[in-house]
């Protein structure tokens, strides 16, 4: 590794007041693009485009990729304030950033995924660096078999995650890998369930259905409730306390943080597993390694804080194979690539060899967005706080607004607006009744990589696939983490069977 | 002289004739002065379409005179949902659309998805055209098309969606070559690179200009050009057996040259439709264009208007014999 490089690099982001004052521009656009539901990193950079069209490549490249980095940090405003995800892999944070808001924690919260989002950037760049040398055995040792795996690895968190009731949980859980059915059959070409809907050929829009099963039943709820999302009074300081507090929670649990940093570049890392993968593989291992489980769905800080570091952190490890492969590591990443070719930088194998400098530049510029995110958002957050004191007849309308206008955005098809009044509506009985809902998410999200890639590997190798090394090590894996979470559940009953006595 | 009297009536009516007609002109010629045009393309934003359209709509804007052209992303469904989108939208030549050519097939073997005629777009032209190239990786034991033709086990070839062009011209091509493919669907863009980097999938089907880099790199290798010309690599339709073989090549061959096409909805105002072929030719001919399009690495062939309409009508003008092949070759059955 070249140290002079890299400080060279360094150099060319922060000496240049150009470069500086793309990054003081990039960063709250970025931000916003986050926080507003359904707009995204994606259209961020796509209306951007037009922008740095023209600008010195290297210039264009840092403004593109310093926005892109800190979309999840705004994410996390309307996810943690509302319940309402501010984009797809933000939803892990409602879990637990929504009912801290509401036991009056919303400053605490907010300073938690600030400081996480931060962190996790900064790590994720880190990474980035330390793995490259790595880079292209690793990437190419996940296959087809390896692919099945780690998503059958991911959907063993609906248990973990099924909260009191393993049944309910499992039962919502295979509900949404049904859900994740419904399309075009990837191998067949024939419908399935789409009712002659083109608008379903590629199945049920993600950023619909999270918005329509976390946002939604709060709203409702809060309706139905009266009065505000935070139920505690505080006293009017408590913004800014309680953003430091959050951060310093983030510091606090110093292992969890690195832990899903590092999770979170790796499977950002490798293309085709998804953004909102890593937030809620890393949301389960925290919940897996805490040691009270329970306190999680709650309000557990580090509810927050796991799957904030691996939404920025998976950011950076998305580059890499975007920037050496040509191959995009996330849906963004390709249009990054896109913006990329269009300024004159050429990703792909050839990179290594011609272009380290724009590497080391991107990395220092994703890694400063990040900082500077923080630092920025510090000055505003605990005002944001005081939204969770609004009174509820004025805050639904709006946040049903944002809500429509999200799923519309998204997909910009209408018939999504009826698929989210009715899978909100779903959403709020499962919330009335204490059905989990996150399993919900993950058979969704996690089914179409579970079906593509079964089908892939069996074509492949038929159905010995499994036996291949990397299957047999996350086969491991899952036996290890279902052991976990069996001997646990005993203890606990033995406890309760002591205490009673 | 009465005001009423037949000479005078006609006097009235020829002077507002004479002032009206500049007027009647501007008003045709100028029709797009703060107008804005929507550019509808079916993908989502940032792939290759999306990238023509962006480049070419920024010069329509020029050259009509319009206020904005804005380009108005209409993904799913394999590009159907903007094909349809587009067919459906107002045709005042506001509008215009691309998407894949390969919705050809899908009128051919009767796709319900396609809920309208191509024949009746308003064909304005198209961008690229390239000849398809096989490549295979270098960890694949096939290293040219005769070992590929000898093959006894079948050979894994990727895909991407089923009906999409790459499945389509893989099954196509292995119908009319008697190759001993096994398709594996489901490889997006560059996925299908990496799994050939991993050993895992032998070849693909896909533009000559596409797979550059990855030859370049030394991650595989051209064994076939179909309706190109590639020095030192041999021609699909040299190993065409038969007519029905020739026939199948030549209609793979069209389908390359139809890249990245242009159109507007049916029943466009002929006027509107010849301002845009005009100022699409113009475009497509502007140095500036042709400059910004080579640093993007986007090739530049184009063909306009009727020449077009010409080339979809004869790609659509198949024998029953002609359909029934394609649609059992595209028949997911016969993986």
């Amino acid at each position: 590794m070249e140290i002079s490089g890299i400080l060279n690099a360094l150099i060319t982001v922060v000496g240049s007041p150009t470069h500086v004052l793309l990054l003081l521009i990039a960063v709250p656009v970025g931000m916003f693009f986050g926080a507003i539901p359904g707009l995204g990193g994606k259209l961020g950079i796509v209306l951007a485009i037009p922008f740095v069209f023209g600008m010195d490549p290297l210039a264009g490249a840092i403004f593109l990729v310093a926005m892109h980095s800190v979309v999840h940090t705004g994410g996390a405003i309307p996810s943690i304030l509302f319940g309402v995800p501010g984009t797809g892999p933000d939803a892990a944070t409602v879990v637990d950033g929504l009912p801290m808001t509401r036991s009056g924690q919303a400053g605490r919260a907010i300073g938690a995924a600030l400081g996480a989002s931060g962190v996790g950037g900064v790590i994720g760049g880190l990474f980035l660096l330390a793995i490259m040398p790595l880079l292209r055995p690793v990437v190419l040792a996940f296959g087809p078999a390896e692919f099945f795996l780690l998503a059958l690895f991911g959907i063993t968190f609906i248990a973990m995650l099924a909260g009191d009731s393993l049944i309910k949980g499992l039962l919502v859980g295979l509900f949404g890998l049904m859900m994740a059915f419904v399309n075009l059959d990837p191998q067949t070409g024939a419908q399935r369930y789409t009712f002659d809907f083109l608008f379903l050929w590629d199945g049920i829009d993600i950023i619909t259905a999270v918005l329509a099963i976390f946002a939604i039943p709060e709203m409702i709820a809060l309706g139905v409730a009266g009065g505000s999302i935070a139920e505690v009074r505080q006293r009017a300081s408590y913004g800014l306390q309680g953003v430091l507090k959050g951060i310093r929670d983030v510091f606090r649990h110093w292992g969890l943080t690195i832990r899903t940093s590092v999770i979170g570049a790796f499977i950002g890392m490798i293309p085709g597993l998804g953004g909102e993968a890593a937030s809620w593989i890393c949301y389960g291992h925290a919940v897996q390694s805490s040691k009270t489980p329970d306190r999680f769905g709650k309000g557990a800080v580090e509810g927050v804080i796991a799957p904030e570091t691996a939404n920025n952190s998976k950011e950076g490890g998305s580059l890499l194979p975007t920037l050496f492969f040509g191959v995009p590591g996330s849906s963004g990443m390709a249009i990054l690539l896109g913006a990329f070719v269009m300024l004159g930088i050429q990703p792909g194998p050839s990179l290594a060899l011609t272009g380290m400098d724009i590497v080391w530049t991107l990395i220092w510029a994703l890694m400063i967005a990040n900082i500077l995110a923080v630092l920025m958002f510090f000055a505003v957050a605990p005002s944001f706080s005081y939204l969770s004191y609004v009174r509820g007849s004025l805050l639904i309308p709006f946040v049903f607004t944002l809500t429509y206008l999200g799923s519309y955005l998204s997909h910009r098809a209408w018939e999504n607006l009826v698929l989210l009044t009715v899978l909100g509506t779903l959403g709020y009985l499962m919330k009335r009744h204490h059905w989990p809902r996150p399993p919900f998410v993950i058979g969704l999200i996690l089914g179409p990589i579970v079906e593509d890639s079964f089908h892939k590997a069996t074509a492949l190798w038929g159905p010995l696939f499994i036996l291949r090394p990397g299957a047999m090590a996350l086969m491991a894996l899952i036996i290890i983490s279902f052991g976990i979470y069996f001997w646990r559940a005993r203890n606990k009953k033995l406890k309760k069977a002591q205490n009673a006595v | 002289m009465r005001l009423t009297s037949h000479k005078v009536r006609m006097a009235i009516l020829a002077i507002s004739l004479a002032f009206s007609a500049p007027v009647l002109w501007g008003v045709v010629n100028g029709y797009y002065v703060g107008k804005n045009i929507t550019y509808i393309v079916a993908t989502n934003a940032g792939g290759g379409y999306d990238a023509y359209a962006r480049l070419i709509g920024g010069h329509l804007e020029q050259k009509l005179n319009a206020e904005h052209v804005i380009i108005r992303n209409v993904p799913g469904a394999g590009h159907y949902i903007g094909a349809n989108t587009l067919a459906r939208s107002r045709p005042d030549g506001l509008t215009i659309g691309t998407f894949n050519a390969g919705l050809i097939y899908g009128q051919l073997t009767g796709n319900r998805a396609l809920r309208f005629d191509l024949r009746n777009l308003g064909w304005i032209g198209k961008a690229a055209g390239e000849p398809r190239a096989m490549v295979v990786s270098a960890r694949c034991a096939i290293k040219t098309i005769d070992d590929l033709i000898a093959a006894e086990e079948p050979v894994a070839f990727s895909g991407a969606g089923i009906g999409s062009a790459s499945y389509a011209d893989t099954r196509l091509l292995s119908v009319a070559l008697g190759l001993n493919i096994k398709i594996i669907p489901g490889y997006q863009g560059t996925e299908s690179e990496m799994a050939m980097m991993r050993g895992e999938i032998c070849g693909q089907i896909g533009s000559q200009s596409s797979s550059q880099g990855f030859v370049d790199a030394g991650y595989g290798s051209y064994i076939l050009t179909i309706g190109g010309d590639m020095v030192g690599i041999p021609n699909a339709m040299d190993y065409a057996g038969d007519e029905r073989a020739r026939q199948i090549v030549q209609l793979i061959s069209n389908m390359a040259e139809l890249g990245r096409i242009s159109a507007a909805p049916p029943n466009t105002p002929q006027e509107q439709l010849e301002a845009l072929r005009t100022a699409y030719r113009s475009a497509l001919e502007d140095p500036a264009l042709l400059e910004t399009a080579s640093r993007m690495g986007r090739p530049i062939e184009p063909a306009y208007g009727d020449d077009v309409r010409q080339l979809v009508v004869g790609a659509l003008d198949q024998t029953p014999e002609s359909i029934q092949i394609i649609t059992r070759a595209l028949n997911a059955d016969a993986l």
